[in-house]
C-alpha cells in the first residue's frame, strides 16, 4: 500500500460546481486499489513541495479568484512548467484551464494575463456555454467517450497548431463552440471545461491519471475494479445528450 | 381596447388554469404565459388592485416554507390575499396566481399579494409591480447553471431595489445581506438568532460566502448556524452582522420547535433548525405589516407541513416521508433527518436534471452525502429519475455499498419497489420535476393499501 499525494490548490478560492467530486473520485478508487489516496489543500502563500506531490488538482472560480490564483501561481510557475513537462500528472478545470494560457480577454476588452505554458487564449463573451457535453478522446490509447457539463463564459483558441485538445466534440461547445476541440491534453497533464463532474462518470480518465501517477512512483497497478455503476451512469448521460 | 384585451387575457387564463387541474397537473406556469402573451400588462394591471402591501419572498433556501407560514399568518387575519402556488415562482406562476385569484373583468380588490419569486426573477418582477416589502431568505449556491455565479444575482437583486420605497428583511447572519446595507431609500430591517442559539465552530458545507463581500478577505466566524449563516467579523474592513431588529432566541428543538422572536413566545409543529429560521422570518415580516402577536402566534401553532416537506404517507402499515431536495444545504439538511431516525429503512431518490432542477447535477457532490456511510440502518438505496446513474455513483463513492444501492430509473418502478422493502420506515428524496410524480404514486400506494380486504382495487 502506497500514499498517493494529490495537491487541492486553492479550495478556499476555486470551487465552484462539484470539482469535490473529482478528488471524491480519485481517492476512493486508490483505496479500492489497495492504495491510499491523500488529499492536500493548498491555499494563497503555501508552497508547493513536488519531491511528496502526486498530482495537481484544480477547479473554477470567479474572476476575482482567478485574478488571485494567477498572481500567486507566477511566483512558482517556472518550477511548475518543469514539473509538467517531466509528466506530472494534473488536472486543471474552467478557470483553472484558463489560467495555464497566454491571457484571458474579458468581455469588455480587459486583459488578465496568464501563465504562458501554452499558446493559446481564452476570450470572455455575456452569453455563457451552458450544457451536458460528450466528447471522444484517445488519451488510454483507446478511443473513449467522455461525458460532462460545461459553463463557461471564456472561449479558448489554440494559437499553437501543434497542441493537441483532449478530444473531439460529438454534442456540446468545448473549447469555443468553433473549431470542435474541448480541453488540452499535454504529457499527463489535462486541462478542460467539463464538470459534473469529471471523473466519476468517466473512470478511464481517472484511471488515466491513476495509472501515471502509479508509473512515476513505480507501481503497477491492474485494473480490477468493477464499474458497473460508473459505466451505466455515462451512458445514461451520453444516450440523453446523444438522443436530445 | 386594452380592458377588453385584459377580459380576454383573464379568461383564457382561468379556462387553462381549469383544465390543467383537471388534467391533474400542478404546474401552474402555462395559463400566466398564455394570457401575458394576449395581454403583457395584465400582471401590472391585476396587481395595481392590491390595496394594502405587496410582498415578495425570495432568496435560496425555505423562501416556500417562509412564505406558506406567512400567508397562514395574513389570513388569520381575516385579510384577503393573493399567494402563488409552491415552485410556481417565476413571472409566469406568479401571473397565473393573480389570474386565478380575480374575477372575470379583473377589478376584485385583495388587501395582500405574497409573491414566492425565484432569485433571478426579482428583477423582472419589479418591473411589473410595486411591493412594500421584501424579505431575503438568505443566499445559498443554488442551481448555478441558470444565473451565472451567485455573486451576479445578489448584485442584480441589489440593482433593482435601488432607490425604492421598500422594507427590505434580510438575515443578520448571512454575511451576503451586506450588499444591501448602503443603499437609499430602501429601510433595512434585520433578522436573526441571538449568539448560542444553536451552532458550532465548524461548517462542512459549501463555502460560498465565506468571503467579505467588501473587501474579499475571508470572514472569521465566532460561531456557524449552517452553512454560511452565523456570527462573522471581517478582519480587513470590519464588516460584521447588522445589529438584530428581530431576534430568534430560547430555541428548544425537541420534541417540536419551540422558540421566542423578541418577547414572542412562539410554538411551531417543524422539526429543524432551518425551520426555526423560516419562523423567524416569517414572524418578523408579520410584525413589519403591524400583525398582532396572537395571530401571529395561532398561525405559526397550526401550520403544518406540506407536499415535499417532510409529508409522510402510510404504506402497508409503514411510514414512507417524502423529502424536495434541490441543493447541496438543503439536502444535508434532509439526510441529517434521515440519519436521526433510529428506525430500520430505506431510501429512494429521485434525481432529475430539468431546468427547474438545475441542468447541472455536480450539486450531489458537494453535499455531505458521506454522513450516511456510518448509518447500518439504512438498508437499501434505491436511485431512481432521468439521472439515476449520477446519484447511484455518488452512493457509491460516498461509501455506501454498491451491492445494497438499486438502480430503477422509472419513478413508478422505484417507489414500488421501496414499498415492498422490510425496514420500519422508507424515506423518498426528490428533486423538483419528480416531486409531484412520486407524490402521486406515494398517493396511489397510500389508498391502495388501505382499502378494506376484499376490496382490492382492480389494475386496469
Ligand atoms: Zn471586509
Amino acid at each position: 500500500m502506497a500514499d498517493f499525494n494529490i495537491v487541492h490548490m486553492y479550495p478556499d478560492l476555486m470551487n465552484l460546481y462539484g470539482d469535490q467530486g473529482n478528488l471524491i473520485c480519485l481517492q476512493k478508487r486508490l483505496q479500492w486499489y489497495g492504495h491510499r489516496g491523500v488529499i492536500k489543500d493548498i491555499s494563497l502563500d503555501g508552497k508547493l513541495d513536488y519531491r511528496n506531490i502526486d498530482m495537481l488538482f484544480m477547479g473554477g472560480g470567479s474572476d476575482r479568484e482567478q485574478g488571485l490564483v494567477y498572481r500567486d501561481l507566477f511566483r512558482q510557475a517556472e518550477r511548475l512548467q518543469e514539473e509538467i513537462e517531466n509528466g506530472l500528472p494534473v488536472l486543471f478545470i474552467c478557470g483553472a484551464y484558463q489560467l495555464l494560457g497566454k491571457s484571458y480577454i474579458g468581455a469588455h476588452g480587459e486583459t488578465m494575463d496568464g501563465l504562458r505554458f501554452f499558446d493559446f487564449y481564452t476570450r470572455g463573451a455575456k452569453d455563457r456555454l451552458i450544457g451536458n457535453i460528450v466528447i471522444t478522446s484517445t488519451i488510454t490509447g483507446a478511443e473513449i467517450s467522455i461525458v460532462g457539463f460545461e459553463n463557461h463564459g471564456g472561449r479558448t483558441y489554440f494559437e499553437d497548431t501543434e497542441l493537441q485538445p483532449l478530444g473531439r466534440v460529438l454534442k456540446g461547445f468545448g473549447n469555443n463552440g468553433e473549431d470542435k476541440g474541448e480541453g488540452i491534453s499535454y504529457k499527463n497533464l489535462i486541462g478542460t471545461y467539463l464538470h459534473g463532474p469529471l471523473l466519476p462518470k468517466n473512470p478511464a480518465v481517472a484511471d488515466f491519471f491513476i495509472q501515471a501517477m502509479a508509473e512515476r512512483k513505480g507501481i503497477t497497478i491492474d485494473p480490477i475494479l468493477d464499474d458497473s455503476i460508473e459505466n451505466f451512469a455515462h451512458h445514461q448521460v451520453k444516450s440523453q445528450i446523444l438522443g436530445g | 381596447m386594452n380592458k377588453f384585451r385584459l377580459i380576454l387575457a383573464i379568461a383564457v387564463g382561468k379556462i387553462l388554469i381549469l383544465f390543467s387541474r383537471l388534467m391533474g397537473n400542478q404546474g401552474s406556469n402555462f395559463p400566466g404565459k398564455m394570457a401575458r402573451r394576449i395581454y403583457p400588462g395584465i400582471l401590472q394591471q391585476l396587481a395595481a388592485r392590491i390595496t394594502g402591501k405587496i410582498i415578495i419572498v425570495t432568496g435560496t433556501n425555505g423562501k416556500t416554507t417562509t412564505s406558506n407560514m406567512l400567508a397562514r399568518i395574513i389570513k388569520q387575519t381575516g385579510a384577503s390575499l393573493v399567494h402563488n402556488q409552491a415552485g410556481a415562482n417565476m413571472i409566469p406562476g406568479i401571473t397565473t396566481a393573480f389570474i386565478a385569484a380575480t374575477g372575470m373583468t379583473g377589478r376584485k380588490r385583495f388587501d395582500y399579494a405574497l409573491l414566492e419569486t425565484d432569485e433571478a426573477n426579482v428583477p423582472l418582477l419589479l418591473k411589473e409591480v410595486k411591493p412594500g416589502l421584501i424579505l431575503i431568505t438568505n443566499f445559498f449556491r443554488d442551481q448555478l447553471d441558470r444565473y451565472g455565479e451567485l455573486d451576479y444575482t445578489v448584485q442584480v437583486i441589489r440593482e433593482a431595489v435601488k432607490g425604492k420605497a421598500i422594507d427590505l428583511v434580510l438575515n443578520a447572519d448571512d454575511p451576503l445581506t451586506a450588499y444591501f446595507r448602503d443603499l437609499t431609500a430602501v429601510r433595512c430591517w434585520y433578522y436573526g438568532f441571538a449568539p448560542g442559539s444553536y451552532g458550532s465552530r465548524e461548517s462542512r458545507e459549501s463555502r460560498e460566502g465565506r468571503y467579505c463581500v467588501i473587501c474579499g478577505q475571508e470572514l472569521q466566524y465566532q460561531c456557524y448556524h449552517y452553512a454560511q449563516l452565523g456570527k462573522f467579523s471581517c478582519p480587513g474592513c470590519g464588516n460584521h452582522n447588522p445589529g438584530m431588529d428581530f431576534t430568534g432566541h430560547g430555541l428548544v428543538m425537541h420534541p417540536a420547535l419551540e422558540l421566542r422572536v423578541d418577547d414572542m413566545l412562539l410554538n411551531s409543529p417543524y422539526q429543524g433548525f432551518y425551520n426555526a429560521y423560516n419562523i423567524v422570518a416569517a414572524v418578523s415580516a408579520a410584525r413589519l405589516l403591524g400583525i398582532e402577536p396572537r395571530h401571529i402566534q395561532k398561525a405559526i401553532a397550526d401550520f403544518r407541513p406540506e407536499a415535499g416537506r417532510m409529508e409522510t404517507f402510510v404504506i402497508n402499515g409503514r411510514p414512507t416521508i417524502l423529502i424536495l431536495v434541490k441543493n447541496p444545504t438543503g439536502l444535508n439538511q434532509s439526510l441529517a433527518a434521515v440519519i436521526e431516525d433510529q428506525g430500520v429503512k430505506n431510501l429512494f431518490f429521485a434525481l432529475n436534471d430539468q431546468v427547474a432542477d438545475g441542468r447541472d447535477v455536480s450539486w450531489i457532490w458537494d453535499a455531505d452525502i458521506e454522513a450516511i456511510e456510518t448509518d447500518r440502518k439504512i438498508k437499501q438505496i434505491i436511485c431512481s429519475g432521468i439521472r439515476s446513474g449520477d446519484i447511484a455513483l455518488r452512493m457509491k463513492y460516498a461509501g455506501y455499498p454498491a451491492e445494497q444501492l438499486v438502480i430503477k430509473s422509472n419513478l413508478k418502478e422505484g417507489i414500488e419497489y421501496l414499498s415492498g422493502l422490510t425496514g420500519e420506515i422508507n424515506y423518498v428524496l426528490s428533486t423538483y420535476t419528480a416531486l409531484f410524480a412520486c407524490r402521486k404514486i406515494l398517493l396511489g400506494l397510500q389508498k391502495r393499501s388501505a382499502a378494506p380486504a376484499g376490496k382490492v382495487p382492480v389494475r386496469g
